[in-house]
């Protein structure tokens, strides 16, 4: 039989060698199915036994005596969340454990000083220290030095210190817990349990290094039972949040820029809600935004990343700044009249907000406030501008969002500058008792009266 | 042009052709990689990597491609597209979040960079030097950035304002209210003890290996930064031990 579709019936565009199946529907359907259980990965929403949970590799191995799971106990007051396949994760709400972020402390501080004084805000505690490095992971997917051996020892060396931090304040072992501030982090040490949960020989090596390094539990590596993006954080707070809500922000045009390391490196551990845009995107920040009220607008690469390319924004900033204008900004703001852009990453915050300036040079003239959610929502209970959410390091205009917040950034402004004649005169204003930060090593003093302290 | 791209990407190139054993021992390097079997499942070659890959958008890159070559085993376009085409990756992860075999296209293009820096290839010399002074401070501090890597000078395209209130750095870092962030050196006070262990990891991981063969400069000035600093330590371990004996 001439299998050929002389009469045009199916799609077409494949070439005169292609032919119909003819299938019956029983077949159509069969055939369809294998696809969607092999390669379909939408198919996972309805087949979740598909994608593997990496927590139950992990409570298997805690089982067989070789790890152990710091977990989100009581101490933590968690909330549970729901990610992308409907799976429970325990969002820890206090006594967190800042994991701060190179890119965030170095370039944008008011991204992790709002973390932290919204946590004052609500009466979360919560320890900041100096025994903690990068993740090293911007390092290694700019340049490549470095390799899944060093990223994971470095990412359970920190994990570790989190657990061990309370001993310092004579609490028990465990009690605080490692919020990640930076996306890279988040996305890499998800990666990183996930390959030392498949690898035996990977937790063997990693085993070696962190007991040279005193770092094992009972001889034993320490798993986190989840890892935890600070943006997950402000995510089941929200309601808590908007309690103490003080600005209106009701006439604000708000895009969100989701990060790719939050939310396409390990999808299954990324949280959706079905009350945030029919939970067909991720929840963070868009949930945040609509619960305080401002108006979220959709547009049209959404999905894109920001340019930021790890090494493009060192050393080839031409694709960065290219990519960050046409994809992102432009469309901001010509397609979806945005008065602000908000983020919960490092690399995009940085991306989007510097890189508007040169774009004069190509008459691509746009000016676009870029905050992180945590500046947005600090301001939001109204934190100092520039004391706290310390907006004078971003680029962008972000006094143009203040006015029409009715937020008065030019007083705001010159307390600011009247403050650091305090500064100058060692006065200084500080979220947490400085002697906290440091709980071994050179530096080091006993503080028994700081213990079980909140701030 | 070098004369590894050269030979790697001219056809009509009279440079001699790259020897096999040398083309074999870098695709071995590649699929012994303990995460190969992971970030590669199969290819239909359906393009959806490349349709939402932002580079492709503006370099003669494309992850279909590198998926192809390496599930196709093409020694020769391996080789090629590891003198540049690699490095024009902006690792967002896109590709591995929409590729419906779970291929990752991103993680396979860390192994090749990862295989590129231990053969020591001219790409990976010439791609990395920009980034020299971010390594030294990652590898020497256990921070990538710092305050005072932002500059005028460094980021001329960023405009006029570092920060938009004007006041010398030091002053700007200590009215941030966070302690730990009252820095210019690094993005956070990192204890001393902290970077001596990370000096461990970077040995016992062969990272600074890997430096030296892409730098041998920098190399020694990380490794002179590491004694000092473990000299450092080592004088603040004795006072503990003299002062627990006193």
């Amino acid at each position: 039989m001439d299998k050929r579709d002389t009469k045009k019936t199916v799609y077409t565009g494949f070439g005169d060698e292609w032919r119909p199946s003819n299938l019956t529907p029983a077949e159509a359907r069969a055939a369809t199915s294998w696809v969607e259980a092999r390669i379909d990965k939408r198919s996972m929403l309805t087949s979740k036994e598909r994608v593997e949970d990496i927590r139950d590799a992990m409570w298997q191995l805690e089982k067989d005596g070789e790890i152990i799971v710091h977990r989100v106990d009581e101490r933590h007051e968690p909330v549970i969340a729901r990610t992308l396949y409907g799976w429970e994760k325990k969002i820890p709400t206090t006594n967190l454990w800042q994991h701060k972020s190179c890119g965030q402390c170095g370039n944008i501080p008011g991204y992790p000083s709002s973390v932290m004084w919204l946590m004052n805000e609500l009466g979360v505690n919560y320890l900041d220290e100096t025994d903690q490095t990068s993740c090293t992971a911007w390092n290694y997917h700019g340049s490549g030095i470095g390799n899944v051996v060093s990223l994971a020892a470095v990412f359970l060396r920190n994990f570790h210190q989190a657990y061990m931090s309370a001993k310092a304040q004579g609490l028990s072992i465990g009690t605080y817990y490692p919020l990640v501030h930076c996306g890279t982090s988040f996305g890499n040490y998800k990666e990183m349990r996930i390959f030392l949960m498949h690898s035996a020989e990977l937790r063997e090596q990693v085993k070696k290094i962190l007991a040279k390094l005193g770092r094992l539990v009972d001889g034993k590596l320490l798993i986190p039972e989840e890892i935890v993006h600070y943006s997950e954080w402000l995510h089941v707070m929200r309601e808590r949040i908007k309690e103490r809500q003080v600005v209106d922000v009701s006439n604000i045009r708000a895009t969100v820029h989701p990060a790719c390391h939050v939310y396409k490196m390990v999808p299954e551990d990324v949280i959706y809600d079905e009350t945030v845009l029919n939970g067909d995107r991720v929840a963070v920040s868009t949930g945040l935004m609509q619960t305080l009220g401002a108006e979220v607008v959709d547009y049209s690469t959404w999905y894109d990343c920001c340019g930021f390319g790890f090494r493009h924004i060192i050393g080839e900033r031409e694709f960065t700044r290219s990519f960050a204008i046409d994809r992102k900004i432009k469309v901001a703001v010509e397609e979806a009249k945005a008065d602000v852009m908000v983020g919960h990453d490092t690399g995009c915050i940085t991306t989007l907000d510097k890189n508007q300036w040169i774009g004069k040079a190509v008459d691509k003239v746009y000016a676009l406030p870029i905050l992180a959610d945590c500046q947005f929502a600090a301001l939001a209970l109204g934190a100092h501008p520039y004391k706290l959410a310390q907006l004078h390091w971003h680029a962008s205009p972000f006094e143009e969002l203040l006015e029409k917040l009715g937020i008065d950034w030019q007083k705001a402004k010159l307390e600011f500058e009247s403050y650091l004649e305090e500064v100058k005169a060692g006065r200084i204003e500080t979220l947490y008792d400085p002697r906290r930060a440091i709980t071994s090593g050179p530096g080091y003093v006993k503080q028994k009266a700081l213990a079980g302290g909140g701030k | 042009m070098t004369v590894e791209q050269a030979r790697a990407s001219d056809p009509l190139s009279e440079a001699p052709a790259m020897p096999r054993e040398q083309l074999e021992e870098v695709f071995d390097d590649i699929r012994s990689h303990v995460l190969y079997d992971h970030e590669l499942h199969g290819c239909l070659n359906c393009g959806i990597c490349t349709a939402t890959c932002p580079s492709a958008h503006y370099y003669d890159y494309s992850p279909r491609e590198i998926v192809q070559l390496l599930w196709t085993e093409n020694l020769e376009g391996i080789y090629d597209a590891m003198q540049e085409k690699i490095w024009a990756c902006a690792q967002c992860y896109t590709c591995a979040a929409r590729c419906p075999f779970e291929n990752s296209p991103g993680g396979l293009v860390m192994i090749m960079r990862e295989v590129a820096i231990k053969h020591g290839m001219q790409s990976a010399k010439d791609v990395l030097r920009p980034f020299s002074r971010v390594l030294l401070k990652v590898i020497s501090t256990g921070n990538q950035l710092a305050p005072n890597m932002i500059t005028r000078e460094a980021f001329p395209d960023w405009g006029p304002n570092i920060s938009k209130v004007d006041a010398p750095l030091n002053i700007l870092r200590k009215a941030i209210p966070v302690p730990t962030m009252h820095t210019m050196d690094t993005a956070w006070e990192v204890n001393l003890k902290t970077s001596v262990e990370l000096y461990t990891i970077w040995e016992e991981t062969g990272v600074l290996d890997q430096l030296e063969t892409v730098d041998e400069n920098l190399f020694d000035v990380v490794s002179d930064v590491m004694d000092e600093k473990r000299d450092e330590y080592q004088e603040w371990l004795d006072e503990q031990e003299d002062e627990d004996d006193a």
